[in-house]
């Protein structure tokens, strides 16, 4: 309108994009590190090769751990979204008793320190017999990951309008064939967006991860951690790479196909 | 009493003069080349369905949105390129936007200390609007603890505390239920004789556009279609658009086959009809147009009226609207004709299915060229 | 009559089973806190109040102490950063600029604690990449410590809390009403005063809550202050592991994790009454 919002935007913009160099500079240098041809971590990289990543590749203990973590990730994700879409759809519908104390059980990992968490699992496996499985690594990250699909869950079923439902059994739809046909179609997007976040946030979970895993079950993130305290060499740069390039991927594409902000409730532009 | 408090608070009158403004958003014409003056102190509405551009054009006088092309003049001065803050118009929006963290009084009084108005004249100035828009006592309230009438009547005050240039209205009636609008156009009349504000006021309700208005703008697809008194709007309107906007209309088409100065003979359909001549009317004999007729200008044929002029139709509905009774009915090669009788004649009524003679109001018939708006 | 409530047991059944595990393994932790520690053993001893009873000690205050500071910094710069960006992210006239804004904003919520702990190591370290720069331009002749340091943790933190604070701002400022920034620029506000007048109290729920939930986060953070803290920079989270796997101080570390449980619930308890508060005087109709 008038020109001081010229120098105004301008300012601004230049403070924005200041504040996204300083969020996304060490993912840049991480993936610039990776391609360096020596040990040393020399930004910018002194030449381009691949030998970490090859190292990364076929270094055992990670190659285990990642397994690791793919069962973990698919086991307490797929868990979860089962989980966290039911206790949405039970907590849209209904009042019952107890519900309140359900809730704060079912939100709290939220707000408990990852490492209460981790060790309050730990005691109970150990309590258990269970510290040798992938039982108990399960359970800790399905609480861990639960409530961001119940989240993602509850904002569908807030956004879809009751009268679907209404109208589909009022045409003679029994209660079951309302689910299926009506109300889990339309909440399908909130469902897998929360079964990404889920396994994402799974794959890469540690603090609790560091408590609750022995050596034989390590997931990948205690693996990369114990590296980091042995070693010192771009090895883990180039791992670190590898994920954060799928992540971001991961990320555009959702973007593109679910509509982050409409996930995140940010939808008016 | 009321009345000389608020002269004395508006000092000035300003005219708002639009000229030219266009305004595209990418290939989207929302308001094409629009030229509006009004006058100082006047009440003109923008009426149009949505999307008509009547929004986008009071946003472009309030200075929240930049016009494309054109200029707009305030009080005689260029304010084209003047920022929001500094225009001194008085806006209520639609939502009312009432701030939700300030009280009554904060809310009226955050214009007035925009201005840097000494503490007490702000507190002056605020309660006289507060008490002149019947808000006294609310002033400590929340925005909501307030009903919607009287948020309406805050979003008012607010806007009119400042002394604006020109009062801009967006709608402001269409958040309140329907005896609420009716009480609130009354006041708003009111305020407007009170304060002499030049007002401009969006609508797409054809009803408050006729009781409110000195001049009603009716707009469509971002070009103006008319501008007019109301009883002028309604009675002669300039093309097809404003005769089916405003009110009912019947739109029948017609063959002129021949005119005189004084006398115009059309034939629509099997019917002719011969009507007096207005001296707008420039067709000649063997153009096609469009008579428009209102239901209310259509009669039960009686022995007095001429034989070319009854019409023989097939009654379909009854639709019973207490003061009176919209009668369809289907007259060959014609479509349906809609006709309003008075009360609710049980009586009186041709039953469904059976033929009535009817006849129109020559008087009142409207010819317009033929041509798709 | 009785309500059909189709699939209530079926829901109900699986979120109580889960939720009373939980609630088994953090009644572990409450167990172990009142159980002797049993020195160069994993076994424990009968009931004791004594793991409480060595918490009064200097060095814990110091820890709780300096756990509190290094998250109230965190919370606060992450406001300050995250609040143009979340603002830009809901404002920006342009689809892919939010797309782009959205993407790069979140992303680091997802790539993990170590990867980006691990990235930061990488940029703050002696011969990371800023004293590397620094030193190139002249600005100093020898790298100055930033890991090791509570600045170097602030710096780390600061970015892994940010995309949750940008939700959370972003949430607030989408909801706001721009009709009351446009009333106040029509009443004669200039484009600062509505900022600090209008939208920025608008937005002030969600500032308070992003606040107190990064501080909350804040005060659970473990690997950062592990790695770039080194052993120097300690926080409670440090501590308890420390004390678990170091010392195998199983009931000691219980107590620890009871102390920082509650230090998250506490804010946000303060959090939820300052928030209604807010509401209450700011609920639209």
């Amino acid at each position: 309108m008038s020109k001081g919002t010229n120098m105004r935007s301008i300012l601004f913009w230049t403070a924005v994009v200041a504040i996204l160099v300083y969020m996304t500079l060490p993912a840049v240098v991480v993936v610039a590190t990776s391609f360096n041809p020596t040990e040393v971590m020399a930004f910018p990289p002194s030449g381009f090769s691949l030998r970490w990543y090859e190292k990364a590749l076929t270094y055992p203990d990670f190659q285990a751990a990642f397994k690791n973590s793919l069962i973990v990730m698919g086991m307490s994700s797929t868990l979860a979204m089962l989980l966290g879409s039911s206790f949405a759809y039970l907590i849209f519908h209904y009042n019952f008793r107890g519900r309140g104390l359900l809730e704060a059980a079912l939100w709290s990992p939220l707000i408990v320190p990852h490492f209460t968490t981790g060790f309050g699992f730990l005691l109970l496996g150990s309590h258990l017999n269970l510290t040798q499985g992938f039982a108990v690594i399960v359970m800790a990250h399905l609480l861990l990951v639960t409530p961001f699909v119940t989240r993602a869950v509850f904002v569908s079923l807030s956004n879809v309008d009751p009268n679907y439902a209404r109208a589909a059994a009022n045409l003679g739809a029994t209660p079951t064939r309302v689910m299926f046909k009506i109300t889990v179609p339309l909440i399908l997007p909130g469902m897998i967006g929360g079964w990404l976040i889920a396994a994402i946030l799974s794959l890469t979970e540690f603090t609790a991860s560091l408590y609750v895993t022995a050596s034989r079950t390590q997931t990948l993130p205690v693996a990369m951690y114990n590296y980091i305290r042995e070693y010192a060499d771009p090895t883990i740069s180039a791992i670190s790479a590898l994920l954060i390039l799928s992540t971001t991927a991961i990320m555009i594409i959702a973007n593109h196909f679910l509509g982050l902000r409409r996930i995140l409730g940010i939808d008016n532009g | 009493m009321m009345h000389q408090k608020m002269t004395a608070i508006t000092a000035l009158e300003h005219s708002v003069e639009i000229k030219a403004v266009s305004k595209t958003f990418g290939a989207f014409h929302a308001v094409n080349n629009v030229s509006l003056p009004i006058r100082a102190g006047e009440f003109v509405t923008l009426l149009g369905p949505s999307g008509c551009g009547k929004t986008t054009l009071l946003n472009m006088v309030a200075g929240f949105i930049d016009p494309s092309a054109g200029a707009i003049h305030i009080g005689g001065v260029d304010v084209t390129n003047v920022p929001v803050h500094l225009r001194d118009t008085g806006m209520v929006f639609q939502s009312y936007a009432l701030f939700p963290h300030m009280n009554v009084f904060d809310n009226v009084a955050f214009g007035l200390r925009q201005r840097k108005f000494s503490k007490s004249e702000v507190t002056r100035k605020v309660m006289q609007t507060i008490e002149m828009m019947k808000l006294s006592g609310m002033e400590g309230r929340r925005i909501s603890q307030l009903s919607g009438g009287q948020q309406q009547r805050v979003a008012l005050a607010r806007a009119i505390a400042i002394q604006p240039k020109v009062l801009l209205l967006d709608e402001p009636l269409s958040a309140l239920d329907k005896s609420l609008r009716a009480q609130m156009q009354v006041e708003l009349i009111e305020m407007h004789r009170n304060t002499g504000l030049t007002t401009i006021f969006v609508t797409h309700d054809q009803g408050e556009a006729l009781s409110l208005s000195d001049r009603i703008v009716v707009m469509n697809r971002g070009q103006i279609q008319q501008v007019a008194e109301p009883i002028d709007l309604y009675s002669n309107p300039a093309n097809g658009f404003v005769a089916s906007f405003i009110g009912e209309i019947n739109a029948l088409p017609a063959a002129i086959y021949q005119a005189s100065d004084r006398e115009i003979s059309l034939a629509i359909g099997d019917i002719r009809m011969t009507a007096p001549r207005r001296p707008e009317w420039k067709f000649g004999s063997g153009e096609m147009v469009k008579a428009f007729v209102r239901p209310e200008h259509v009669r039960m044929a009686t022995s007095a009226d001429a034989g070319s002029n009854v019409v023989t139709g097939e009654v379909l509905t009854h639709i019973y609207q207490g003061s009176h009774t919209i009668t369809r009915l289907r007259i060959d090669g014609l479509g349906p004709i809609e006709m309003r009788l008075p009360g609710g004649d049980v009586v009186g009524r041709v039953p469904v299915g059976m033929p009535a003679q009817i006849a129109f109001d020559l008087s009142q018939v409207i010819l317009l060229a033929d041509n798709p708006n | 009559m009785t309500r059909q409530r189709p699939f209530f047991v079926q829901f109900l059944v699986p979120a109580v089973l889960v939720a009373v595990i939980f609630a088994a393994a953090m009644f572990n932790v409450l167990k172990y806190s009142f159980l002797e520690f049993v020195p160069g053993s994993l076994n424990v001893g009968g009931f004791t109040l004594e793991n409480f009873t060595r918490i009064n000690r200097p060095i814990y205050y110091w820890v709780l102490l300096d756990t509190f500071i290094l998250s109230f910094a965190t919370a606060f710069f992450a406001l300050l950063l995250s609040y143009p960006i979340s603002f830009a992210l809901v404002r920006a006239e342009r689809n892919w600029v939010r797309s782009v804004l959205v993407v790069l904003a979140i992303t680091p919520l997802f790539t993990g604690e170590i990867v980006r702990t691990y990235s930061w190591m990488l940029v703050l370290g002696s011969d990371g990449v800023v004293n590397t720069a620094l030193k190139s331009l002249g600005v100093i002749d020898r790298s100055v410590p930033i890991m090791y340091t509570r600045v170097g943790v602030v710096i780390a933190l600061v970015q892994f809390a940010m995309p949750v604070m940008i939700i959370l701002l972003a949430t607030a400022i989408s909801q706001i009403n721009r009709d009351c920034e446009k009333a106040a620029a029509n009443l004669g506000a200039t484009p600062n005063t509505v900022f600090w007048w209008v939208t920025i109290p608008l937005t002030l729920p969600g500032i308070l809550s992003g606040f107190v939930v990064v501080f909350a986060w804040t005060m659970s953070a473990f690997s950062t202050p592990q790695l770039i803290g080194g052993g120097k920079v300690l926080m409670i989270s440090n501590v308890v592991y420390l004390q678990g796997f170091s010392s195998f101080n199983l009931p000691f570390a219980a107590v620890l994790s009871l102390v920082a449980l509650f230090a998250a619930l506490g804010s946000l308890a303060l959090m939820k009454l300052l928030t209604a508060r807010l509401e209450q005087n700011m609920a639209t109709s």
